[in-house]
């Protein structure tokens, strides 16, 4: 691995509490210079860039292709009326197989550290 | 009345579930039951409780280090060796560790759930509401509580664990707390009991009121017994083991405590000007307990109203000293008569 890479990924992820992703990074994404691992990394046309950037061509892409008939939004698509709905609207990263804001192990972890976590097992909390 | 056998559960942490708990074994054994106190609060070994519940209470400390496992273990053996006729159940109706799941519906006693606040994120997250259904009443004691509207529960006032006769006079709580007879100036009396660390942050609080107050009050730092504290004896602000704190109220000018359940209740059922800080716990939730004129939001806002409580003391509060245990254990008798 270049030195370059070396450190953990810095792509946000999450589904419920945003974070680092943390695993060891393969790349720097060629449009932000952020270190990203293997399951960050997405390949735009010639360039691997990272899902948030991936995600902004993507939304880039979407605003070009209003004037296109074929590609109109579907009244009964909620996104139709509220802008960013949801993470499964057109154009997000869930139509690539690949949703960067998927729950996650990690996330399952953030979720036993809540403070309901310890009921039942800190038998000295109450 | 027939005397019954009662087993009271009162595991967890802290001096709340064990002061609690107490009120109700002293009012049982009085009325001649044989009563089973058992807990595991790490302040238990150094706590007089003996002395103060009597002889008609058998007091079972576990240790504060067992585990689950070991927990299931004791209790499944005590309701096996006490066989009681009444099995009460101090705020968790599953156990504290969740062992009572299993353990109740082969109980052949009446069951009684003591209940007062509860963290909604537990009722929800364990279905709180079900494990509730094993008991025949329950009884709420001087709070709100989340399920306070089931069709068996019954509300009290109260439970405070000396009548009200048994309090110091005042001349004489002022002794206890090492004022000398003749000095006039306030008494701020700070407490904390929830953990051993939360005694020593008090003792912190103390020696900082003490700083800012000087010669204008006596303040004292009262410790539940048994419990090192970091200074010596002889150095002010003087600290106190006392247990039950509320036996030396009468003789304090300014409370400085915590929302725990028997400090509030015995702040307000003596009348004491009191100020407090929301401690988080795990269970239950002190500021909601806590009124907005007792309510610290920091520890810089506690010392603030402490102070100015000091030098301006108030008149203390209306008297309204009126323990809910009687009626309480009336009723579980009257359960247990119906059995």
């Amino acid at each position: 691995m270049s030195p370059m890479f070396e450190g953990p990924c810095q792509q946000s992820t999450g589904f419920l509490f945003s974070h680092d992703c943390g695993r060891p990074a393969a790349a720097s994404c060629m449009k932000c210079g952020k270190r990203v691992c293997d399951m960050h990394l997405t390949a735009l046309g010639a360039e691997l860039v990272c899902s948030t950037c991936a995600e902004d061509d993507d939304e880039e892409d979407g605003d070009s292709d209003s004037g296109d008939p074929d590609s109109a939004p579907d009244e009964d698509d909620p996104s139709y009326y509220y802008k960013d709905y949801g993470y499964y609207g057109p154009g997000s990263a869930w139509g690539r197989g690949k949703d960067p804001n998927d729950f996650t192990e990690a996330d399952g972890e953030s979720l036993r550290h809540e403070e309901d976590a310890s009921f039942e097992e800190d038998l000295g909390g109450s | 009345m027939a005397a019954f056998r009662w087993l009271i559960y009162a595991l967890g942490g802290g001096m709340g579930h064990l002061t609690r708990a107490s009120a109700l074994a002293r009012a049982a054994a009085r009325q001649g039951h044989s009563v089973t106190l058992l807990i595991n609060s790490p302040f238990a070994p150094g706590v007089p409780l003996e002395a103060v519940l009597g002889p008609g209470v058998e007091v079972l400390r576990l240790d504060a280090a067992l585990d689950k496992r070991a927990v299931r273990e004791v209790v499944e053996c005590c309701l096996q060796d006490v066989r009681p006729d009444v099995f009460i159940v101090d705020t968790f109706p599953r156990g504290l560790g969740g062992e009572l799941v299993s353990l109740l519906p082969g109980l052949r006693a009446r069951k009684v759930l003591v209940h007062r606040d509860l963290n909604p994120a537990y009722l929800e997250r364990f279905d709180v509401a079900r494990a509730v259904d094993a008991f025949d009443l329950l009884l709420v004691p001087g709070e709100d509580a989340p399920l306070a509207g089931h069709a068996r529960a019954v509300r009290t006032s109260p439970w405070l664990l000396l009548e009200a006769g048994e309090l110091l006079p005042r001349a004489e709580a002022r002794a206890r707390l090492g004022v000398p007879a003749g000095d006039a100036r306030p008494v701020v009396a700070v407490m904390g009991c929830g953990t051993h660390s939360e005694v020593e942050e008090a003792g912190t609080l103390a020696a900082r009121l003490h700083s800012l107050l000087g010669e204008a009050a006596r303040v004292r730092w009262l410790v539940p017994p048994g419990q090192a504290t970091a200074l010596p004896v002889a150095a002010e602000p003087l600290h106190v083991p006392v247990w039950p704190a509320v036996a030396v109220l009468p003789g304090v000018d300014v409370l400085v405590g915590a929302g725990g359940y028997n400090t509030v209740n015995e702040a307000r059922a003596t009348g004491t000007p009191f100020v407090a800080l929301a401690r988080p716990r795990l269970y239950d939730r002190q500021a909601l307990r806590l009124r907005a004129e007792e309510l610290a939001g920091s520890v810089e806002a506690l010392l603030e109203k402490a102070v100015l409580l000091a030098r301006r003391p108030p008149a203390r509060g209306p008297r309204r000293y009126a323990s809910g245990t009687g009626d309480a254990v009336a009723l579980i008798e009257r359960l247990r008569l119906n059995a």
